[in-house]
């Protein structure tokens, strides 16, 4: 127990924590400038400088820490002349240009002054001058007005960990710059946007727009691009999102991804829709909403009527709200009796969840995000998490800066100076790796008989040494050992299973060698989520074998618990999921198909088929906020609104409830609204009147969501299990099979290359390019090929190359990476230039996901003379 | 009396490890590796040796921490980064008596517990480098460095690291920023590197003219030592002298010897026997005195009597000639180029404060000029992170309170 008296006042302290702290506990307020909570002192801006009796000099606050018996003045004469001297120093070469700084009203520096005065103005000479910088599309530097706190660097070491900033020369001379000179070569996360006390870093997004005074409202929300669902406030004027910032909580801290900081301007996209579309006489056409959803609806009943309830499927977009999906999926099951219902989650982020619940039980991937930095161990395979879900991978950075061992499996950048082993294994070699895994680790550890029917199944994994694999994968003998000993020693270890991983020929054994291996370590496991409500679209029901709260279409009672409620009744025949609606529809037994806010000609390879499987329907209709590119072959088109424009809630990995709130007015419906209009027509009358009316029959029907009241997720911190205990304890493995590993040991050919696809931090499936900040800062469509394939073919960075596939090929621009084994090249999925131009994909039967991998590619230098073989 | 740092410096081959072995050297190792390394502590505490550096920290007490800390590994930085105007007294030890300092890292090492080693060295000193290197690479061969010195089973790797010409990175703090290859900027304190230092382990940080001093402290005892000139900071010291003296260089002479002595006697008096006017005793972080204080004794405890500072004892002597504004101004200009920026009354105040000596300078200052630049420099001192803010302010301070009148002989102009 620690007693300081500060100004007086006794605090009593359980732990020494600085003086600044106690003060604050104590509701001392002391100036700082340097000082971040999240960032470790620094002593740089001087301005917290007080007084200890007993030292002569005076000391600064944010790096004392207290003792026993310390007697500190923060209010003396010679504390505030102190005080005032440095705000001197800190504005003789400050400019006075308040009037047009963006940051007058909110500027640290400026309260400063107001509160202690302003200094006699006795510097006579010329104050420092610089040229404020615009080189950059994103951030404006304005070297003048920066007071050197460097919380700016300091976040990009210590926190974000991309390090691109630092400051240069010496002494007054000193100015922030990137290490690339004028444009920035960082993650664009802008958290040195939030840290910067003064105007010295700005967003150029509103420059010389915002004014913290003209704000006229600020609404607490949730960011719609990835899982992690970062809290966020958008301050309003008039009817524009003038600026977007992080809130302070325990999820994402003050931080920030640079698609939640700047994307969201896609929704002032001009080629928002504004109307409803319908097809005549092949051209889409403005139409007013009753003629478009009397059409609709008369549609969809003449197919349903002619063709069976079967011939219709219904895919939903993980960027939906989880009333949106609620409304969906039964708008399907009981006005259109389907259940051909599915979202691109179903390509990994379902049937990983599923698999792994079956044997675990309900809620295990539910683990929360800020406890990864304080798991023991991180393993992570199957995607980039520092790119995929930014704000879950600052996590992974921070842990591996507190030493703890992170293990990384497969081609992960923005993890690249953060594990401690990183090994990218040779294409379709991961199966063979994983069961080497489990079989060292299974030997090594002694099984702790809690699930003995899952040990008889990891007890069955082949024995497999490092030794019989390393070849194979083409990793080292010493590093796959190095790894295999971290591995071992972890106890609580975090699993972040991404993509990757799944959608493989051998997904789902995978699958299960990983829940060995989450079984093994006492592992708690994450499933990147690249889209906001992936998690809420599976807990909504929108599913084709699941209702909503995840209880599975076979479970009769829970069916009729259902039934019950809606009075109608449910099919109980599992509909088709995403791909195979594809496929059916590809050979004509899906006519119908209703998209809301997907774009399938987009999110699924092989493009050229899906788009003859979506010509091939006899009625598209598209719900989105933009003309997609399955927009435009729609025969009607909804406009919808955006995720600022209309209230709802999300469900993030960890399982997370959060409410998104309506910040401006929108030109479209809301997306459920639309849908009951249309089951009203179809005679299934949905009666409600807002988002919170569907909230409240979600917590009537799904048991998972039971008894909860917008109150309690308001209030934050709804995570799960949300009242009392997770639900689903039943699970049984009789389904699991234990594959031979051998025959999967195949060494890929020599000669050839394997592309997949690149995780771009820049880039966020659709919405992305919709956004001229991200546009940007996002790179042009390219190829990333391994040094050694470079030097072969004679390719530099830059140049183009030509990656075609059996039948299709496409030009790119090469980048060379010097951590790319030689038989894999990497491409991201960018606008009409991306790697689902080229690849194809094939149904894992199992799970039902699309296969990635396994995807030959030949590369050419254009105008070159070469051969790759 | 036999010169004990300079020894032998004037045999062309004096750096090379052999002549060095001749003349006795590496004995002491011999003897410091025989008692424990509480016992060479001990011998150090005894001795009353204060960092030679500019603090005078007491150097036994430093060890006596890192040594008491359980973490490992230790480590023992020697700062070779002499950038102090008016100091070379360590490039002499450098260039000319590199085993002398190896030797005495050697022991020192053994008496904290330290496996690794670096030595900082300032970036101008190239040829010191070579030597440097040199001497390692033989002392390696000899087996005065290595994982099993002399047999023994003491464990010390020695290296060399260079600076980057930053004066900054003399400050024990940054010196370890710099060597961890991050931008040389001091830290702040608590903790101390004694406890967070290198890596944040426990890491000694000593000049090298103190560490050259402990082989002889093992060779005679620290009782001897203590009796070598002053009573209260006793010991032998290499003073750099420069300036107007007939005979500028580095003498080694007993703490304690006076200025008089120093300037008169062992420099032979004034340049072309001017009057002298102003005395810089400790380079120029050390506020500069009028010549009444010429019977002043050259020590940590006198110095500090007569309002100034004994620091590196690097004696400036200015005669009559010179333009005190335009030393002062000199001074400042040194510490605007060196401030490394990192915190606020250094950064802005020390180019404020260059920018008012120079306005008065060149006689374009307002009569109000030297109260500002009081108020300013004042505003600086006991404010800053690091003692460079604290230095320019004493020294400029000490320029005006010791010659008002050039100062404002120059406003009336």
């Amino acid at each position: 127990m620690i007693t300081v008296t500060i100004n007086g006042k006794k605090i009593t302290l359980q732990k020494p924590v600085t003086i600044l702290e106690a003060a604050k506990i104590a509701g001392i307020k002391i100036p700082t400038l340097c000082h971040h909570e999240m960032i470790k002192a620094y002593g740089g801006c001087r301005l917290c400088l007080v007084e200890i009796e007993g030292v002569p000099r005076l000391q600064t606050a944010c790096s004392q820490p207290v003792a026993d018996g310390l007697i500190v003045l923060t209010e003396t004469e010679r504390v505030i002349e102190a005080r005032k001297a440095v705000l001197e120093f800190l504005l003789i070469n400050h400019p006075l240009d308040c009037p047009i700084c963006d940051k007058a009203g909110e500027c640290t520096l400026q309260n400063l002054v107001i509160k202690y005065g302003p200094a006699a103005g006795r510097f006579a000479e010329g104050k420092r001058k610089y040229l404020e910088n615009y080189e950059d599309p994103l951030i404006v530097r304005n070297m003048e007005r920066c007071i050197l706190c460097a919380k700016c660097v300091r976040m990009c070491d210590d926190v974000q960990g991309a390090s691109a900033i630092a400051i240069t020369n010496r002494g007054a001379k000193s100015y922030v710059e990137p290490f690339s000179g004028g444009r920035f070569n960082c993650e664009y996360c802008g958290n040195c946007l939030t840290v910067c006390p003064t105007g010295a870093i700005l967003s150029k997004m509103h420059k010389h727009i915002y004014r913290p005074w003209l704000i006229e409202k600020e609404v607490e929300t949730v960011c719609s691009f990835c899982g992690v669902g970062c809290s966020m406030i958008l301050q309003i004027r008039g009817n524009s999102i003038i600026r977007n910032i992080p809130k302070t909580n325990k999820l994402n801290s003050e931080l920030l991804c640079n698609k939640g900081r700047f994307g969201y301007d896609y929704i002032n996209n001009s080629n928002r829709l504004n109307t409803p579309l319908i097809k005549k006489d092949g051209q889409l056409q403005p139409a007013t909403w009753e003629e478009a959803l009397t059409y609709t609806a008369n549609k969809l009943k003449e197919i349903k009527e002619e063709k069976g309830s079967e011939a219709i499927a219904g895919i939903i977009s993980g960027r939906c709200t989880n009333e949106e999906a609620y409304v969906f999926q039964k708008f399907f099951r009981l006005a259109l009796r389907s259940n051909n219902i599915d979202s691109s989650a179903g390509f990994a982020y379902a049937p990983a969840q599923k698999f792994l619940e079956k044997i675990f039980g309900q809620g295990v991937t539910a683990n929360s995000i800020h406890g990864i930095s304080n798991s023991d161990g991180i393993f992570v395979i199957g995607g980039d998490p520092a790119f995929v879900n930014p704000v879950l991978g600052l996590q992974i950075r921070s842990a591996y800066k507190k030493c703890i061992p992170v293990i990384t499996v497969g081609y992960a950048d923005g993890l690249r100076n953060f594990s401690s082993c990183q090994f990218v294994p040779n294409p379709l070699t991961e199966t063979a790796l994983l069961a080497a895994l489990v079989s060292e680790i299974r030997d090594k550890k002694t099984l702790s008989g809690e699930r003995p029917a899952f040990e008889e199944i990891i007890n069955k994994v082949q024995r497999l040494t490092p030794r019989d694999i390393s070849d194979t994968c083409a990793i080292a003998l010493d590093e796959l050992n190095e790894a295999l000993a971290i591995l071992s020693d972890m106890t609580n270890p975090s699993i972040i299973i991404g993509r990757d991983i799944v959608q493989t020929m051998n997904g789902h054994i995978n699958l299960m060698l990983l829940a060995a291996l989450v079984y093994l370590l006492n592992g708690r496991v994450y499933l990147m989520s690249e889209l906001p409500n992936e998690q809420g679209l599976l807990d909504m029901g929108c599913q084709p074998d699941m209702l909503p709260s995840g209880r599975p279409l076979a479970i009769e009672t829970f069916r009729r618990r259902c039934e019950e409620i809606f009075g109608a009744e449910i099919p109980s025949k599992p509909g088709l999921t995403f791909v195979e609606i594809i496929d059916a529809a590809f050979y004509g037994k899906i006519k119908a198909l209703f998209v809301q806010g997907e774009n399938v000609l987009f999110s699924l390879p092989n493009i050229e088929y899906v788009r003859n499987a979506i010509e091939n329907l006899e009625f598209l209709v598209v719900q989105d906020i933009f003309l997609t590119e399955t927009a435009r072959i729609a025969d009607v088109v909804l406009p919808g609104l955006s995720w600022a424009e209309k209230n709802g809630s999300y469900t993030n990995l960890e399982r997370k409830i959060q409410f998104t709130k309506k910040a401006v007015d929108g030109h479209g419906m809301e997306q459920w609204k639309a849908i009951a209009e249309l089951s009203k027509i179809l005679g299934f009358d949905m009666n409600y009147s807002s988002e919170a009316d569907i909230f409240s029959e979600i917590a009537k029907v799904s048991l998972l969501y039971k008894n909860l009241t917008t109150k309690d997720i308001i209030a934050g911190d709804c995570i799960w299990p949300y009242k009392g205990e997770p639900l689903r304890h039943d699970t049984h493995i009789g389904w699991l099979e234990v594959p031979d590993i051998l025959p999967l040991m195949k060494k890929p050919e020599i000669g050839k290359i394997y592309c997949y696809k690149d995780a771009c931090l820049f880039y966020a499936e659709n919405s992305s390019r919709y956004s001229s900040a991200l546009q940007s800062i996002s790179p042009a469509p390219y190829v990333k090929i391994s040094n050694a394939l470079a030097d072969r073919l004679s390719i530099s960075t830059g140049d183009y190359v030509n990656v075609s596939t059996e039948n299709r090929n496409i030009t790119l621009l090469a980048k060379r990476d010097p951590h790319l084994p030689e038989n894999i090249a990497l491409i991201a999925n960018l606008d009409d230039k991306g790697i689902f131009n080229i690849i194809n994909w094939k149904l894992n039967h199992v799970i039902k996901t699309p296969i990635l991998d396994g995807n030959e590619v030949i590369i050419k230098k254009i105008g070159g003379n070469n051969n790759p073989s | 009396m036999e010169k004990v740092l300079l020894k032998n410096i004037h045999n062309p081959l004096s750096a090379d490890i052999d002549e060095y072995i001749k003349i006795g050297g590496y004995n002491s190792i011999y003897k410091a590796f025989e008692m424990t390394s509480a016992a060479v502590i001990d011998e150090v505490k005894i001795s009353g040796l204060r960092g030679r550096g500019g603090a005078g920290f007491p150097t036994a007490m430093k060890w006596l921490f890192a040594a008491a800390d359980p973490q490992k590994p230790k480590y023992l930085l020697c700062n070779a980064d002499e950038g102090e105007p008016g100091t070379f007294k360590d490039r002499v030890i450098l260039e000319k008596n590199p085993h002398l300092l190896i030797e005495g890292i050697v022991i020192s090492a053994y008496a904290i517990g330290a496996e690794y080693g670096y030595i900082y060295l300032r970036g101008e000193y190239p040829n010191a480098r070579d030597i440097l290197v040199k001497a390692i690479k033989q002392a390696y061969e000899k087996n005065y460095l290595g994982d099993n010195i002399i047999n023994k089973g003491v464990r010390f790797h020695l290296q060399v690291h260079c600076g980057a010409g930053a004066y900054i990175c003399g400050e024990e703090t940054a010196l370890i920023e710099s060597i961890e290859g991050k931008r040389g900027q001091p830290r702040i304190k608590p903790p101390f590197p004694v406890n967070n230092g290198l890596s944040l382990k426990p890491t000694v940080v000593n000049n090298v003219e103190t560490l050259s001093n402990i082989p002889y402290i093992i060779e005679i005892g620290g009782d001897t030592y203590s009796k070598i000139g002053s009573p209260e900071s006793p010991g032998i010291k290499l003073f750099s002298v420069s300036g107007h003296v007939k005979k500028p260089g580095v003498y080694e002479l007993p703490m304690g010897t006076t200025l008089k002595e120093i300037i008169y006697n062992h420099c032979g008096g004034i340049r072309d026997d001017k009057k002298l006017k102003a005395i810089i005793p400790g380079g120029v972080s050390a506020p500069v005195v009028t010549p009444d204080k010429i019977d002043c004794q050259m020590d940590f405890v006198n110095l500090s009597k007569v309002g100034s500072m004994f620091g590196s004892g690097a004696v400036i002597v200015f005669d009559e000639t010179v333009d005190i504004v335009k030393v002062c101004l000199r001074v400042a200009k040194f510490f605007e180029h060196e401030s490394c920026g990192k915190c606020t009354p250094c950064r802005e105040g020390v180019s404020w404060m260059r920018a008012i000596i120079e306005r008065i300078s060149s006689s374009y200052g307002l009569p109000e000029d030297l109260n500002l630049l009081m108020e300013v420099s004042n505003n600086i001192s006991g404010k800053t992170l690091c003692a460079l803010g604290d230095g320019a302010s004493i020294s400029v301070q000490s320029f005006i309170k010791n010659f008002r009148n050039e100062f404002e002989e120059k406003l009336r102009k």
